[in-house]
């Protein structure tokens, strides 16, 4: 083969790959609003559901979801940017860096069945917790840990040493040179891998079923080890009722709003990624 | 008989100045490699000191040691004294923030933070101090004037530093050590990175600045120590081969290494 047919056969392997996971995106995109578009309503997202699902909205379902986001990121990010920070500018021995990287991918392997059996282990049965979203929140803040911590620890590792120096040579204490110089590069990608994360966590179903959601009878939650209802873990019980086309289309509406808060989020990464690819070190 | 030497400073007796930092049995081991071997070394005070020698040679080890920037460095082993107006760099409770406000650095390649130019200025100092922003304009202003950069830059002072040529961005770095009150300046390779002209712009200044600070400059460029040095220390391999006068290292060498090295940039140490 020349090397000019070898080149044109590349690029269109490269442009067909790139045309059919674009393709397949838009095709699961464009179901779901085609199905889910007629269940939303005003009323869809602002009342409780009633009949198992089947009938009503989502409200509190939304509600819980996002509690159980908010509280895993009120966790999960100053634990990330604590350990990121730690990682970069104390520790020295490669021996201790390597066991923290496999540390950290090995958590980010762990598949989130695993994390769900743990927590009903440890914490629902073990700690007498009972059903609560606020260990539900705990669960998913360790799923997302791994994402955040890689994501702030290379914005604050990719940061030239000679900054590190010069900030040291005027005199600048340790800390002093991480408030000001590192972390503001750091937050960024800890903000970054925040909402990667996040786009992650809030559609989980396998850790937080057993711990911290019951389908029904669920309301705004007052304390913190009670159960909630989440986005997710509504559509699984939706889908099993799914000779219902009632609660079948409320399935889709529902998905499809789950799916809009990803967008969100992800939007929300690139959008950073972009604004912030800018600042030059 | 060292410690004598640090209570009563020897006097230079041509420039009839004082000595403001003395280095002795000083010894830098990376891992295995011993990079500085026994330096003992003074260096006087409002003077441009000037360590000049071939690539490897440990001059940038030497220069670091002075305001400790090393010790973050894996595996370096620092054994040695040098003293800063007579107390012990390496003391045990030195504190290094004092320190390193009493002897400030510029580095080969200028490193502006990503701030204003203002910003800037006032990075190290308002670390120390609480300032009012009447307080770092002042500044800005007076150590820009110090650098000859105020009339390039009086009109953009809020503007990245960023956007400043390579030249600038040096001699902002210069006013940024400046505004912190150093006595002794150390600079490695300043020039090295810069065009001519603006290579030259930095010597005048620091003929300029050696009236009310002690510079300490490590420096590749034989032509630029002939320039602006008034002392001078030659090293080679770890070792200081030989220091004195400019003109007696120039004209009347003791050593025949610093004879071929001035004069062919040439080192062979271990003949
Ligand atoms: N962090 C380090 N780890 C290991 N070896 C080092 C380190 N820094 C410097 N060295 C070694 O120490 C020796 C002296 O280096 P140094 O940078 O002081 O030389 P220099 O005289 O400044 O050279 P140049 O003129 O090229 O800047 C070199 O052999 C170098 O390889
Ligand atoms: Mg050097």
């Amino acid at each position: 083969m020349n090397r000019k047919l070898t080149n044109a056969v590349f690029k269109i392997f490269v442009w067909a790959a790139m045309a059919a996971s674009f393709g397949i995106l838009l095709f699961l995109i464009s179901v779901l609003f085609w199905k889910g578009f007629g269940a939303i309503s005003f009323d869809f997202l602002f009342t409780p559901s009633s009949n198992f699902g089947a009938e009503g909205g989502i409200v509190y379902q939304i509600v819980g979801s996002i509690l159980l986001i908010v509280f895993a990121t009120l966790i999960a990010f100053p634990l990330s940017l604590g350990f990121a920070i730690y990682k970069s500018e104390y520790v020295k021995s490669s021996y201790v860096q390597n066991i923290t990287d496999t540390l950290i991918y090995g958590l980010n392997g762990i598949p989130s069945i695993i994390f769900g059996i743990f927590g009903l282990i440890f914490f629902v049965n073990l700690l007498n917790t009972g059903i609560s979203w606020f260990v539900g929140s705990i669960i998913l803040a360790i799923m997302i840990l791994p994402t955040i911590i890689l994501s702030t620890y290379q914005a604050i590792n990719s940061i030239p040493d000679s900054f590190r120096e010069n900030a040291l040579a005027l005199g600048l204490t340790k800390w002093q040179l991480i408030t000001t110089t590192l972390l503001p590069r750091g937050l960024s990608g800890a903000f970054t891998g925040l909402l990667i994360g996040l786009s992650r966590a809030i559609g989980e179903t396998a850790p937080i079923m057993f711990i911290a959601t019951a389908f029904s009878g669920v309301t705004i939650p007052v304390g913190f080890f009670e159960p909630v209802s989440a986005l997710p873990t509504h559509i699984l019980a939706l889908a099993q009722q799914a000779t219902n086309p009632q609660a079948l289309q409320n399935a889709w509406g529902t998905s499809l709003v789950l799916l809009l808060l990803v967008l969100i989020f992800s939007i929300a990464a690139l959008w950073r990624r972009v604004k912030f690819s800018k600042i030059e070190y | 008989m060292e410690l004598k030497e640090l209570k009563e400073p020897i006097a230079d007796i041509k420039n009839n100045t004082e000595t403001i930092i003395n280095v002795s049995g000083f010894n830098v081991t990376f891992g295995e490699t011993r990079v500085l071997k026994d330096i003992a070394v003074s260096f006087y005070e409002r003077q441009v000191n000037c360590i000049i020698g071939p690539s490897g040679s440990g001059k940038s080890t030497l220069l670091r040691s002075i305001n400790r920037i090393n010790e973050g460095t894996d595996q370096i082993d620092i054994n040695g004294m040098i003293s800063f107006k007579n107390t012990d760099i390496y003391g045990k409770d030195r504190d290094l923030t004092l320190l390193r406000k009493e002897i400030g650095m510029v580095f080969q390649r200028p490193c502006v933070f990503p701030r204003s130019i203002l910003e800037n200025v006032v990075f190290g100092i308002q670390h120390h101090q609480k300032l009012s922003k009447a307080e770092k304009l002042e500044i800005a202003e007076t150590q820009l004037k110090a650098v000859s950069l105020w009339t390039e830059v009086s009109s953009r002072l809020h503007e990245p530093a960023h956007s400043l040529s390579i030249g600038q961005q040096q001699r902002l770095c210069i006013a940024r050590a400046l505004a912190v009150k150093p006595s002794v300046l150390l600079m490695d390779e300043p020039t090295s990175s810069l065009d001519p002209v603006s290579s030259r712009v930095i010597e005048e200044l620091m003929s300029e600045l050696k009236k009310e600070y002690t510079i300490v400059l490590v420096t590749h460029n034989i032509a630029q120590a002939q320039r602006i040095s008034d002392h001078l220390i030659f090293m080679c391999e770890g070792k200081v081969i030989e220091s004195g006068d400019k003109e007696k290292l120039f004209c009347n060498p003791d050593k025949i290494q610093t004879k071929t090295y001035l004069k062919d940039e040439y080192c062979d140490c271990n003949q």
